[in-house]
């Protein structure tokens, strides 16, 4: 019989609707085949992309806007919202508005046109997590924005068209409802219980031990309780910490660790299945949250979102996450063989 | 005397083609078209022109796609995206082209950038 769950930090129900026998390998994946053709990302082509903000790995004394780099961000060519300008907040009768400014930026997360960020080394791995977390600290000093959301769109299903690995962020002026809904659910929690759901949900999964994919020291991943999507998995730090930036250079490598692992198993599971990252972090211009902890949240992309889910927020989702935790952490990394499978 | 600027414009929607075709010689240029991204390939290397007006929503190979190959032949020539749906600015793989120009019927826009490319 079909299920109804809810999620214990939003209240979002999910439906899992387990089709019997349904096992990873059935999902059929639209492979995106390797283009050839140019690529604007790649090292040689540093002209056709606007003057990068931040490069690492070049010999002291280059130019910027060279080769030789070993992760770049440039702002992107065609943002959704604009750096310059004022905010200009105003109201037309009842209605809200302002200017769309904002702060649109690429994660060239490799010169490596055909790297993933399943095979990538971890030293390459954490230096993009460390990216992230530079270009964080640099926009938190324009004190128009109010939120950064760090995503990457991983094949075309999750609308990426070009294969060459990157990742987005976007600094906004206003703190995004998903979030605002997250944060609040989290104070919920936090006022009844006085304790953060967060750390709440890591120690009932470590105890339970069902639904963790993978950890290390500093982090653990996990297939939620009330997952959207089959194979949903969240990334968090096991002690409290509610600003991704307040991560040390230890923690970076751990973080790239444990997230390199996952997404090996990830591949393995559902080989060149699309997905989507998104980093949530607590709001710029707060101070440290004991009750919000930041997190990423991977969303591989296998279900199609419809007319049900758009009318009443909630998600259909064939594999429990306790079998596709289980799917995934029974993969042997070394032989690629899966060692389990779906009951 | 001086000959004219070509410009390939690719769309499967010949509405669109012929609507370009009649504004843009308007400005002196001399327009010739392709249906699809395999057509627009075929006329590139045929007849290089000296600008492309792009498509991206096309059956068959799609406008992006077409760009990668295009800026791989010849990065010398200025390709501008045109596409009815805002949020393809959104994907990375646009970037090789020179401008992105949302499809409507007023082409002012459209004219400022076909001006400001090929005078480059």
């Amino acid at each position: 019989m079909p299920e109804l769950r809810r999620d214990p930090i939003i209240g979002r129900w999910v439906i899992i609707a387990r089709e019997r026998g349904k096992r990873p390998s059935d999902f059929v994946i639209e492979k995106d085949h390797t283009k050839g053709g140019f690529c604007p990302l790649c090292p040689g082509n540093e002209n056709t992309t606007p003057a990068e903000v931040l490069a690492y790995g070049r010999p002291p004394g280059s130019p910027p806007n060279s080769p030789n780099w070993t992760l770049r961000v440039v702002p992107n060519k065609f943002p959704a919202l604009v750096i310059e300008g004022e905010l200009d907040k105003r109201g037309e009768g009842m209605y809200d508005k302002m200017n769309g400014i904002g702060a649109h930026e690429v994660i060239i997360d490799t010169p490596d046109h055909n790297q993933t960020i399943s095979r990538m080394p971890v030293e390459q791995l954490a230096q993009v997590f460390r990216a992230y977390k530079d270009r964080m600290v640099d926009l938190k000093k324009d004190l128009r924005f109010k939120y950064i959301i760090v995503f990457k769109n991983f094949g075309r299903a999750a609308g990426a068209s070009l294969e060459h690995s990157h990742s987005q962020l976007i600094a906004l002026p206003i703190v995004p409802n998903r979030i605002e809904e997250e944060i609040k659910g989290c104070l919920r929690y936090y006022d009844y219980k006085e304790r953060c759901v967060f750390c709440d949900i890591i120690r009932q999964e470590l105890s339970q031990n069902i639904r963790v994919v993978a950890e290390n020291r500093e982090f653990i991943a996990i297939c939620p309780f009330a997952p959207r999507s089959p194979f949903e998995i969240w990334v968090m730090p096991k002690h409290h910490q509610s600003f991704y930036t307040s991560l040390n250079e230890d923690q970076l490598l751990g973080l790239a660790d444990l997230f390199g692992e996952v997404m090996r198993r990830l591949e393995k599971a559902l080989p060149g299945a699309p997905y989507n990252y998104m980093l949530h972090t607590a709001p710029l211009r707060e101070k440290p949250m004991e009750y919000y902890h930041w997190h990423i949240e991977i969303m591989p992309k296998l279900t199609m979102v419809a007319g049900f889910e758009w009318g009443t927020g909630f998600y259909i989702n064939p594999i429990p996450p306790e079998e596709a935790a289980r799917f995934l952490r029974e993969i042997d990394l070394s032989t690629g063989k899966i060692n389990v499978h779906a009951a | 005397m001086a000959t004219k600027k070509k410009i390939l414009v690719v769309d499967d929607e010949e509405s669109i083609q012929l609507l370009y075709k009649e504004e843009l010689e308007e400005e002196g240029v001399e327009v010739y078209s392709a249906m699809s991204g395999e057509e627009a390939l075929e006329a590139f290397d045929e007849s290089p022109p000296d600008l492309v007006i792009l498509d991206i929503n096309m059956p068959g190979m799609d406008g992006i796609e077409v760009l990668r190959q295009m800026k791989q032949k010849r990065p010398d020539i200025p390709v501008i995206l045109s596409s009815a749906y805002p949020e393809y600015k959104q994907d990375l793989g646009s970037w090789a082209s020179d401008d992105y120009i949302v499809k409507s019927f007023n082409l002012d826009e459209l004219k400022a950038s076909v001006k400001k490319h090929l005078k480059k």
